[in-house]
């Protein structure tokens, strides 16, 4: 059965919900991890939508991400759902519009400085690496983090070879001073793990680990385009 | 002869110290690059565009104009160019996009947009207005004076905010975020090695987030404060200079109070830090400050 607050996430950010209705959607909040956690997201999307400018792409960017993330593309049917942006200047998204869009920003860091890496044609074709499905070697993954964790590491992975393969190109203080950050990071995120596994449904936790993971994206993106910024 | 005399004349050329200035009209804005040395903007009132510098021989300094842009940028004329400070002049309401490598940017009181990105250098603006960006992977990022859409990001040193109005997002890895006299309708300020403290109003519908992994969150409240708090910890504390009701929750993990009406919303989380609510111009926060003098 779907959660019947879900579809008023937006309501719930753009403070539109009636006091009454928050209050107990606040409640709600307390037991539900798939709430926290959409909401965060919600939260953090809207936040950057706010910081974007328009711009016209400098290219088509969707064939290269659908296929990052296993999505079809707009021209075997799929719609294509519009972000609608209010009058008041304020965005607001619909649960799917938020998944996607989540997937998107995590799949445009590390898919955006992908594509801009070199040879791309080759890169189109390559086939990606499928990790192994071997149910007793799966590890329980928190739910509110589940859908997300393999985009997550395919950008990693991609931005991390960006790095590894330019860090030649970079000052070495500078490579010294992210490679020490991207150790403190690595270093939360196995104590957030760690805290997860003993408390898994414990939505600060959940939303503290995927918080720190999103940094690490962040902060790799960063690295890399210091990297494509002095190829 | 001649060409003794051509070169030391080309040489002198090189080396001469660069002054020129570029009317502008309202609405044109600065983009400034430098890769190493220092962009020093200041104001006038004139509007023109004055560009100081005292390039070496091997690097030139570059200004142009191309439709609403006026372009200052330092080029190596063999190889990548040295460190070359740059001091420009600009109108207060000139939007200010300003980016180096080796390089600190100091920006003395815009009244416009300012955008600035480093990666080896110290960022330091007062003023601005609108979108404000700032941005330096190992360098401090201080600002002060500034309203509007606020953002200020550093890697490996602290974030610094004060004086300042707006819709804040404040952020750093290794370092704190501090902000001192700050009026923030929405803010988002987090690290993941350092404290970090908020001392300003706190505005009813405006929702504020603070959070650390491996430092402690100091937040001022006055008595008159309405906000829904939020309190998430694993290993942590939490500690209060007044007394608060948890409306649920159980104390030492996550827990939420209210206070007074509890029309604004702040979420303070810190995974391994003490959290503290305090009285604003509290000796907590101060000891804060004193701490940070003392470094």
């Amino acid at each position: 059965m779907s959660d019947p607050w879900t579809d008023r996430l937006s309501e719930y950010v753009d403070d539109e919900m009636p006091p009454g209705d928050r209050q107990m959607f606040a409640l709600h909040l307390r037991h539900c991890a798939e709430c926290t956690a959409t909401l965060i997201e919600l939260k953090r999307v809207a936040v950057r939508a706010r910081a974007l400018t328009d711009r016209e792409p400098a290219a088509d960017l969707w064939p290269g991400i659908a296929a990052r993330i296993g999505a079809t593309t707009p021209s075997s049917g799929v719609p294509v759902i519009p972000v609608r942006r209010r009058a008041g200047g304020r965005w607001s998204f619909s649960i799917p519009e938020l998944a996607a869009a989540a997937i998107a920003l995590m799949a445009v860091s590390g898919g955006a400085v992908w594509l801009l890496r070199p040879a791309p044609a080759s890169l189109a074709t390559t086939p990606l690496p499928v990790a192994p499905s071997s149910p007793a070697t799966v590890t329980p993954v928190p739910a509110a983090s589940r859908p997300r964790t393999a985009g997550y590491d395919a950008a990693v992975s991609d931005l991390e070879q960006v790095l590894n393969e330019g860090r030649g190109r970079l000052d070495t203080a500078t490579v010294r001073v992210l490679e020490r950050n991207l150790a403190a990071i690595d270093s939360a995120i196995a104590e957030a793990q760690r805290a997860v596994a003993a408390d898994s449904a414990n939505m600060y936790l959940n939303s503290h680990l995927a918080a720190t993971k999103r940094r690490k994206l962040e902060l790799l993106r960063q690295a890399a385009s210091l990297v494509t910024a002095v190829s | 002869m001649l060409l003794t005399a051509a070169i030391a004349l080309s040489t002198l050329a090189l080396t001469t110290q660069i002054d020129t200035t570029v009317t502008v009209a309202r609405g044109q804005r600065l983009e400034a690059n430098a890769f190493g040395g220092e962009i020093h903007v200041t104001m006038w009132s004139r509007n023109a565009v004055r560009v100081q510098a005292d390039p070496t021989s091997r690097t030139q300094v570059v200004v142009s104009t191309s439709g609403s842009t006026v372009s200052v940028r330092t080029e190596g004329r063999r190889g990548p160019a040295s460190a070359v400070d740059l001091a420009i002049t600009v109108p207060a309401w000139m939007s200010l996009d300003l980016s180096g490598v080796y390089t600190d940017v100091k920006v003395e009181g815009a009244k416009g947009p300012v955008t600035v990105e480093t990666v080896q250098g110290e960022v330091s603006v007062t003023g601005g207005d609108g979108i404000v960006s700032l941005s330096s992977v190992q360098g401090s990022v201080d600002l002060r004076g500034a309203r509007g859409r606020i953002e200020v990001h550093s890697v490996n040193e602290d974030v610094t905010v004060s004086e300042t109005t707006g819709e804040i997002r404040a952020e750093t890895i290794n370092g704190e975020v501090k902000l001192a006299k700050v009026d923030a309708t929405a803010l988002d300020a987090s690290t993941v090695n350092g404290d970090v403290t908020y001392d300003g109003p706190i505005h009813d519908g405006g929702r504020y987030s603070l959070s650390s992994h491996n430092g402690d969150i100091t937040i001022a409240a006055a008595p008159t404060t309405n906000a829904v708090v939020s309190v998430s910890t694993f290993s942590g504390d939490f500690e209060s200079e007044f007394p608060v009701t948890l409306t649920n929750g159980r104390k030492g993990r996550r827990f939420d109070f209210t206070l007074g009406k509890g029309g604004a919303q702040i979420e303070l989380e810190s995974f391994q830090g003490t959290i503290r609510l305090v009285r604003p111009g509290s000796t907590a926060m101060k000891d804060d400050h004193d701490h940070d003098d003392d470094d």
